[in-house]
């Protein structure tokens, strides 16, 4: 099991930008995603704030290369076109795409267009194209339209453990890849914004009608965000046959349970330490090797707690420089974990450290503070990436530069 | 090099399906008959196995789910669980359906959280962790037709991982109305209402809807309670022809040194429905085998119906017999049941292949 995974490429789309260039750019000029719900139709347009991607379903359609009417949800189309050009960047043939695991996570999945249709779709004297969304209630459809898009038959998954979905999707793959059931595999999320999303998240008291401020003191709470991004992983074998050059190594990962209670992480964080410290332990690295973290940092005043005081205990005086990025992006559920895996690739390519957008004041239970601004950052060899969920769900990954 | 052919031991089973089969003295003796269209689950008393005050809190399939975990846990005999591992095609429908009911209907206005909570799809295996404080490996696999696989192959690369690890891997999927009527629209159950025990005479599209939850404990070593080895399985993602499926039939066995002829019994999840059944019940017809299992007349159709089928599969190793209502045609019960290949299918999709072993011999 000690087969070494790298990664060839990947793809990106979010409210920063539809693609790897356009959200390098956002996360270096520090524009953020936030704002009003304009694309989708709800009754908390001026309430909610969120990080929207600002494209009709059509100009999604478009950009990915499919036609409309023809059931691709906005999930679906997210996924489709963030895995484009994942497969275009590390430059896989038709071949390899077919010999490839799709893994892909996502937590709605196409409820955006359920409940759009949920009532002409209940009633069967109705007839018409929103029939096209009959099975889109399904998490696994948007796998599968995916799939069969690309051509992929090897392999095809679907992970759903909440906010950390997308980490285990890109742990999964590095699975199947080890076991030998596949050379290559392409693993991500995708999620896109609807009303049972946010109108659940808002039942839950933890969206913040502001711009949200992980780690700092006056944190209320997240604001949702949608996109996709997928990695390529390739065995060491057959990229050295490819002839492709990596982009990093995934040296490590771990998967933990908090087992604390359904919706809330352990106050001391206990889930989060294992999946950091598993992750580490896994990748034989030593805490103070760590150059960056980019934590889950959702904002709410449950997740920072418990994931700082499980960053302090794991590295204690060591503590690396560490950022959530949620600010940029809003939490992007289950795409969270390969969005961060992007901009942690984007971090050690560029050597930059991204900011914790909005932090001001420390809060008073930590003794770590993110940084706040762009830090360029040579070298940047260790690199931890954190996603934590609902359900004790907690992961980590461990990136290396090559 | 060669690598060192792992094993994979289901050391217990808990199911609670539409037919009596939380109760490990019973074997599908006596089998129950559904004139809906919709088989629902037959629930044990809840109360033995989830606290009261719990209990109030979660929805009929939680209480499903944790019921079926804490069965398989208990039959396991286990000191010590490592790690979760759940499939569920549709997750929660029902919570799901009530959430987005009340959103729709309220105009997204002063909507209650708890259905929306208990919709996640990781909500069963955050609770069964949360119930048997186990702080490992947990994961939900959502991947329709391939869920349960997807589950089985992740703990079996867990196992190859570290072989010291017990897992315990499940899968539910229920019974819901608001999905019966909107998959109706693709013919996936039928216009007539049929009798379940009746499903293979139906000639007709479409199929009966089904519901459970299934749970294996699975791990590297035999323990005294162990119901079978799992050998190895196959997912085939929408198969162009039987040439497809047989050669990934071929691969396994070969992979794992067996010939078809070693295969003595045949589960096919074959689903009454007249156009998906082709393919399936082809294939299965033309492996060198005389025992062919059906089960989805007692079950009904589901995205993890195979997890019922597994359960069969490992009942009939450990106990060494075939209940006659899962015969599909007439066979003498070989005197040593050694080998079971489960065959599944959904929606004509899905195609999995699940190979076990008895530890009889």
């Amino acid at each position: 099991m000690s087969k070494r995974i790298f990664i060839t490429g990947f793809g990106i789309i979010t409210s920063i930008g539809k693609n790897a260039f356009e959200s390098l750019d956002s996360l270096l000029k520090e524009r953020s995603g936030f704002g009003s719900l304009d694309i989708l139709q709800t009754a908390h347009h001026h309430t909610i704030p969120a990080c929207e991607i600002k494209l009709e379903d059509n100009d999604l359609h478009a950009l990915a290369g499919v036609q409309p009417h023809m059931g691709f949800t906005r999930a679906a189309s997210l996924g489709i076109i963030a895995a484009k050009e994942a497969i275009a960047s590390a430059n896989l043939s038709k071949k390899e795409i077919q010999n490839s695991a799709l893994i892909s996570a996502t937590s709605a999945g196409g409820i955006r267009e359920l409940e759009k249709y949920y009532y002409q779709l209940k009633d069967n004297t109705q007839k018409g194209a929103f029939e096209e969304f009959v099975d889109t209630g399904n998490p696994g459809e948007h796998t599968e339209r995916m799939a069969e898009y690309f051509g992929v038959k090897k392999q095809i998954g679907t992970i759903s453990t909440a906010c950390s979905s997308s980490a285990n999707a890109i742990m999964l793959g590095a699975q199947l890849i080890k076991n030998n059931r596949v050379d290559r595999a392409i693993c991500g999320g995708a999620e896109a914004l609807s009303k049972f999303t946010i109108n659940g998240f808002n039942a839950l008291m933890i969206l913040d009608p502001q711009h949200c401020r992980p780690f700092d003191a006056s944190r209320k709470g997240l604001n949702l965000g949608e996109g996709a991004a997928y990695i390529v992983l390739e065995s060491e074998e057959a990229m050295l046959e490819s002839k492709r050059e990596p982009l990093a190594e995934l040296l490590g990962y771990a998967n933990a349970n908090d087992a604390f209670h359904v919706t809330a992480s352990s106050p001391e964080g206990m889930g989060a330490y294992e999946a950091m410290r598993g992750a580490l332990a896994s990748g034989k690295v030593d805490p103070d090797q760590v150059g960056y973290i980019n934590a889950h940092g959702t904002a709410t005043e449950n997740n920072d707690l418990s994931e700082g005081l499980a960053m302090q205990k794991l590295f204690g005086k060591n503590m690396p420089m560490f950022s959530s990025t949620k600010p940029y992006t809003g939490h992007t559920l289950a795409a969270a974990g390969s969005v961060e895996a992007a901009f942690c690739l984007m971090s050690m390519k560029e050597s930059f450290i991204f900011p914790n957008l909005n932090f001001k004041i420390a809060m008073d239970e930590l003794n770590i503070r993110p940084e706040v601004t762009l830090q360029a950052k040579k070298n940047l060899k260790y690199v931890l990436s954190n996603s934590f969920g609902f359900g004790g769900n907690t992961s980590s990954l461990l990136f290396g530069s090559v | 090099m060669m690598e060192k052919r792992k094993r994979y031991y289901v050391n217990g089973a808990g199911i609670i399906s539409p037919q009596l089969t939380f109760d490990d003295n019973s074997f599908l003796e006596s089998v129950q008959e559904y004139n809906t269209n919709a088989l629902t689950c037959i629930t044990p008393d809840f109360k033995a196995y989830i606290n009261p005050i719990q209990l109030r809190r979660l929805n009929r399939m939680l209480r499903i789910g944790l019921s079926a975990a804490t069965i398989c846990i208990q039959n396991s005999r286990l000191q010590k669980i490592d790690g979760v591992i759940v499939g569920t095609g549709y997750g929660f429908l029902i919570d799901t359906a009530k959430f987005l009911e009340e959103v729709l209907s309220q105009n997204e206005k002063h909507v209650a959280p708890t259905h929306f909570m208990q919709s996640t799809y990781n909500s069963l295996a955050g609770l069964v962790a949360l119930s048997i404080k186990c702080m490992g490996y947990n994961n939900t696999h959502v991947s329709k037709g391939f869920a349960f696989e997807s589950a089985l192959q992740d703990a079996m690369m867990q196992v190859n991982e570290d072989d010291a690890l017990n897992f315990i891997v499940g899968a539910f999927d229920e019974s819901d109305p608001v999905q019966y009527v909107i998959n109706s629209r693709k013919h996936h159950f039928k216009k007539e209402s049929i009798s379940s025990l009746a499903l293979f005479e139906s000639e007709t599209v479409g199929t009966i809807q089904g519901e459970g939850a299934a749970f294996f404990s699975l791990s590297a070593k035999p323990t005294e309670s162990s119901l079978c080895r799992l050998i190895d399985l196959r997912m085939i993602f929408k198969p162009e022809s039987e040439t497809e499926l047989k050669d990934s039939l071929d691969q396994l066995l070969l992979e794992n040194g067996i010939s078809i002829s070693d295969v003595d019994i045949i589960i096919s999840g074959a689903s009454g429905d007249v156009m998906n059944d082709k393919l399936i019940t082809s294939f299965c017809n033309s492996l060198n085998s005389i025992a062919q299992l059906r089960f989805k007349h007692l079950c009904g159709e589901y995205c993890t119906a195979s997890s019922f089928a597994f359960w069969l599969a490992s009942s009939i190793l450990k106990k060494q017999t075939i209940p006659e209502s899962v015969k599909k045609n007439d066979f003498e019960t070989p005197s040593v049941i050694q080998r079971v290949l489960i065959v599944n299918q959904y929606m004509g999709r899905n195609y999995t292949m699940i190979l076990l072993e008895s530890l009889v011999a």
